[in-house]
């Protein structure tokens, strides 16, 4: 008798449910993106993902602009990773035209990549903790950018959108002195990093929000193709660098991690150890690199034979990919990117089903997208 | 349950609350630029020959390069324009250049408060003939970025 | 030193005089003096809350690896002060659809009741401003009113976020009042008095903070969750809610909440100054100094507690307070009647 009057209460108890868009300005969604979530209270009933705020036109400019010309613009794509996006337009044309880069100048590319691989994650992993508050932890990782980014002006001239690795290898040749510079960097690097870790990693309340939230298993992940860390963390070993190496890649002694859990605290501790391999890259590529040109000579106006090339590259997020078509002028009859974080994010929808707001928050950190990939 | 962690976190903040700061205390410390550090641009006005490499190799038509050709049938630089508004400071021109007369400088306090203070101009070093300088409006300012042109030459010459 | 330790006391006795002597009734006379005394503790919070915003920015810079404000003023003394003089410039914007009159009862309920909360801490021996004989008790009830406050923020600013923020906030004030109140039984039970001055005499011997190290740790966790300070602060989650209760004000209106924040920061810091560390007792120093330092002292603690630590979810928060807080409060004061017991019967016996 009592059962059946508790059920009727529990009916008469109806909730509603309301639509919240978290963006596309807010102070945490990692740029202009826009999650319309339909909430029961702060549980997560269905979320929504809306993009192209961040919409530029790039592939379309790519068919006005020479293939020289528009290798400045491909560094904007994943603005934090500039570099490796330069890199995979590289081996695209480089693909394209047959053109041979000097060894020296691939060694270089590694510095440089794994450098801004560095710096990317560094963004990711402080945005993750400003997210969930930890002021501090950010400013400590920020800090230790900014010593990267030092080494990447001494060499490129810029600190973002290097503009360093084109078609035929690099622009320019290591300044004297780098190898001792980026050195002292590196250790200052891993005292910070440490310093971050032990405030961070440990931390209860800190795990008490990302772990076991937002867990993709790795069947999913496989299934909606995540590349990059995000898999990686999920119990999937797929790194473009050690299945499908490209470069100089295979010479060099370095781990790929790998995680099982698939929740935030996974995607986060990975990039962790991933700074950590890449440091080791780095001091290795240093150590090894041979004297030699830096820059093969590609022809000021360039004609590839009509065609298309699509090449790979592990950048910081997960696998890009180029694809250029060529008509056999001197302007690319088609660009195409396929982005890492266009691919990415398409299983948030899946996962928030039961997540609360802040909890959503945390994901979505944990998945580090940047806009700028996703919309082009 | 709550412990090690916590503690390790407040141990963390309290060594590096007594360490050195890395605040740069600008403007009265300027902070020390690499020397390939890409500030603006330095034009040697007598080392150009005007053969517009540099605003060819730029992806947002931010060169114009104003030139003359005289008898002997040499092109003299008239008037070198830049709309540093639409740069990206990617360095294809200072790398097209054959001669070396676009570098970068490494200052980077560019900011400015109207658009027009965006525009670099260097004249040309031979003296102009007086009727034929086509002198650029200020209409101009607006430079709408076009895929690359080539130097834009003066009445007086002709072919580009 | 005894002069300058009841300079007060002595000032407010030579006022009463001098009016007495000019024909002033005393209850008039006593009427002037608490005027003055209000004047006085407004003057005290201004102070406080203006040095604490100060401190705030530059201690968080401090661990950040950072200087802080250091350009207005010396070491960047008077930012506060650009800041009220920023805020009051700022136009005053209400939503069209929020309701006006619990819209801007709010932050005027929310700092009064700060300001009340400073007239019943004791700054020295016989110089609480007001003095009933259960202050503590009238302490914590005051310091309840400000969920009403924040509620009325919340639901009159009409906006989903605030109303997201202030219900979160009734929620977390509301329970951790419980673990808060436990944890000052066991300073009550051991000085047998809930007024604040008497709690203080009592720890002529020894600071309760060795007593009653488990209660003073309640303490703190528990005043960090009713003052909304991180890893508590999810009521204004930045990163989450935009700025959740107070999304909706500009202006002087929202540097009422700001103000009261900082100002029951310190009301806080000071009870726990008084409960645990000894208020006013010390030597050599007069008592209003050694309050007003040790008081410091925990905003110190408080601060460095708020720029180390991420933000605890709101569910987490809520299962560790009734799940974990609450039974170890309530272990506490068992802890504390056996110890007086078993001190009782040691002392009746050692006679």
């Amino acid at each position: 008798m009592s059962d059946s009057t508790t059920v009727e209460q529990e009916d008469a108890l109806e909730t509603q449910e309301y639509t919240l868009n978290l963006g596309p300005q807010h102070p945490s969604t990692h740029g202009v993106y826009r999650a319309r979530l339909r909430l029961n209270g702060e549980t997560i009933v269905s979320c929504e993902s809306i993009i192209g705020y961040l919409h530029r036109g790039m592939e379309k400019l790519a068919e006005s602009r020479t293939y020289a010309q528009f290798a400045p613009y491909t560094s904007r794509f994943d603005y934090l990773a500039g570099a490796l996006n330069s890199w995979g337009y590289a081996l695209a044309m480089e693909k394209l035209g047959g053109i041979e880069v000097p060894e020296r100048a691939e060694y270089l590319r590694v510095i440089v990549g794994e450098l801004q691989r560095i710096a990317s994650h560094l963004v990711m992993v402080s945005s993750m903790v400003i997210d969930l508050n930890a002021v501090t932890a950010w400013m400590y990782a920020f800090t230790a950018r900014e010593g990267i980014l030092d080494l990447l002006e001494e060499v490129t001239g810029s600190r973002m959108n290097l503009n360093y690795i084109v078609a035929g290898g690099v622009t320019e040749d290591l300044p004297e002195g780098f190898t001792a510079r980026a050195e002292k960097t590196l250790d200052e690097l891993k005292s910070r990093l440490d310093d971050f870790d032990r405030l961070v990693s440990g931390n209860e309340i800190f795990l008490g929000r990302t772990r076991g939230i937002g867990v993709i298993g790795r069947d999913l992940a496989l299934e909606y193709g995540m590349t990059g860390p995000n898999i990686r963390a999920s119990g999937e070993r797929l790194d473009l660098r050690k299945d499908a190496p490209y470069s100089v890649y295979p010479r060099f002694d370095f781990e790929v991690p790998l995680l099982s859990g698939g929740d935030s605290f996974d995607r986060y501790y990975i990039r962790l150890l991933e700074i950590h391999e890449s440091v080791k890259l780095v001091r290795q590529a240093l150590g090894a690199a041979p004297a030699g040109p830096v820059r093969a000579k590609v022809p000021r106006v360039w004609k590839p034979a009509p065609g298309e090339a699509y090449a790979q590259c592990e950048s910081a997020r997960g696998i890009q990919g180029y694809h250029l078509v060529s008509d056999g002028s001197v302007k690319p009859y088609r660009m195409h990117l396929c982005s890492p974080s266009f691919v990415n994010i398409g299983v948030l929808p899946v996962i928030s089903p039961g997540l609360t707001i802040q909890d959503f928050v945390s994901t979505l950190a944990s998945m580090d997208i940047v806009l700028g990939e996703i919309d082009r | 349950m709550f412990g090690i962690g916590l503690v390790q976190g407040l141990y963390t903040t309290a060594k590096r609350f007594f360490m050195k700061k890395v605040t740069q205390r600008y403007p009265e410390v300027l902070p020390d630029l690499a020397p390939r550090s890409k500030g603006s641009f330095a034009f040697d006005a007598d080392a150009c020959i005007s053969c517009c490499l540099c605003s060819d190799a730029c992806p947002n038509g931010v060169i114009k390069v104003d030139y003359s050709v005289g008898e002997d049938k040499r092109r003299r630089l008239e008037l070198y324009r830049m709309n540093l508004g639409y740069c990206l400071f990617c360095g294809l021109c200072v790398e097209a250049c054959p001669k070396s007369a676009i570098v970068f400088k490494t200052d980077f306090d560019l900011a400015c408060f109207r658009k027009d203070d965006n525009l670099f101009a260097w004249k040309g070093p031979l003296p102009r003939p007086a009727a034929a300088v086509q002198a650029p409006a200020a209409a101009d300012a607006e430079a709408v970025p076009v895929a690359p042109s080539g130097g834009s030459p003066t009445a007086a010459g002709g072919g580009s | 030193m005894g002069t300058l330790n009841d300079l007060f006391l002595t000032l407010a006795s030579a006022i009463r005089g001098l009016l007495a002597l000019w024909g002033f009734p005393p209850l008039l006379a006593a009427a002037v003096v608490d005027i003055a005394d209000f004047v006085l503790v407004a003057a005290l919070v201004t102070v406080n809350i203006i040095v604490i915003v100060w401190l705030d920015r530059r201690v968080a810079a401090f661990f950040q690896e950072r200087l802080g404000p250091n350009r207005v003023g010396p070491f960047g003394l008077l930012q506060s002060v650009n800041d009220a003089v920023k805020l009051l410039g700022k136009e005053s914007i209400i939503p069209v659809a929020a309701d006006r009159k619990l819209y801007k009862a709010a932050p005027l309920m929310i700092f009064t009741v700060t300001v009340l909360l400073y007239g019943f801490l004791p700054y020295g021996k016989g110089m609480a401003p007001v003095d009933p004989d259960l202050s503590l008790l009238f302490f914590i009830a005051l310091s309840s009113m400000t969920t009403i406050a924040i509620l009325m923020a919340g639901w009159g600013s009409n906006s989903k976020y605030s109303l997201l923020g202030g219900m979160r906030t009734v929620a977390q004030v509301i329970s951790y009042e419980i673990p808060m109140a436990f944890s000052m039984l066991g300073v009550v039970m051991l000085s047998g008095s809930l007024n604040l001055g008497a709690i203080t005499e009592a720890q002529r011997g020894v600071w309760y903070i060795f007593l009653q190290p488990l209660a003073f740790v309640i303490f703190l966790i528990s005043s960090l969750a009713e003052l909304a300070r991180s890893p508590f602060d999810m009521t204004e989650a930045e990163q989450e809610l935009v700025a959740g209760y107070h999304t909706e004000y500009t202006g002087m209106r929202f540097a009422l909440f700001f103000m009261a924040e900082y100002g029951n920061l310190f009301g806080v810091a000071a009870l726990g100054a008084t409960l645990f560390l000894g208020g006013w007792q010390g030597p050599f120093l007069p008592g209003y100094v050694w309050f007003l330092g040790k008081s410091w002292l925990l905003v110190l603690v408080i601060l460095w507690l708020r720029w180390t630590f991420p933000r605890a979810r709101l569910d987490q928060m809520m299962k560790f307070n009734w799940k974990f807080l609450i039974p170890l409060s309530i272990l506490n004061i068992l802890l504390t009647g056996v110890g007086i017991k078993l001190y009782q019967y040691f002392t009746a016996v050692g006679r």
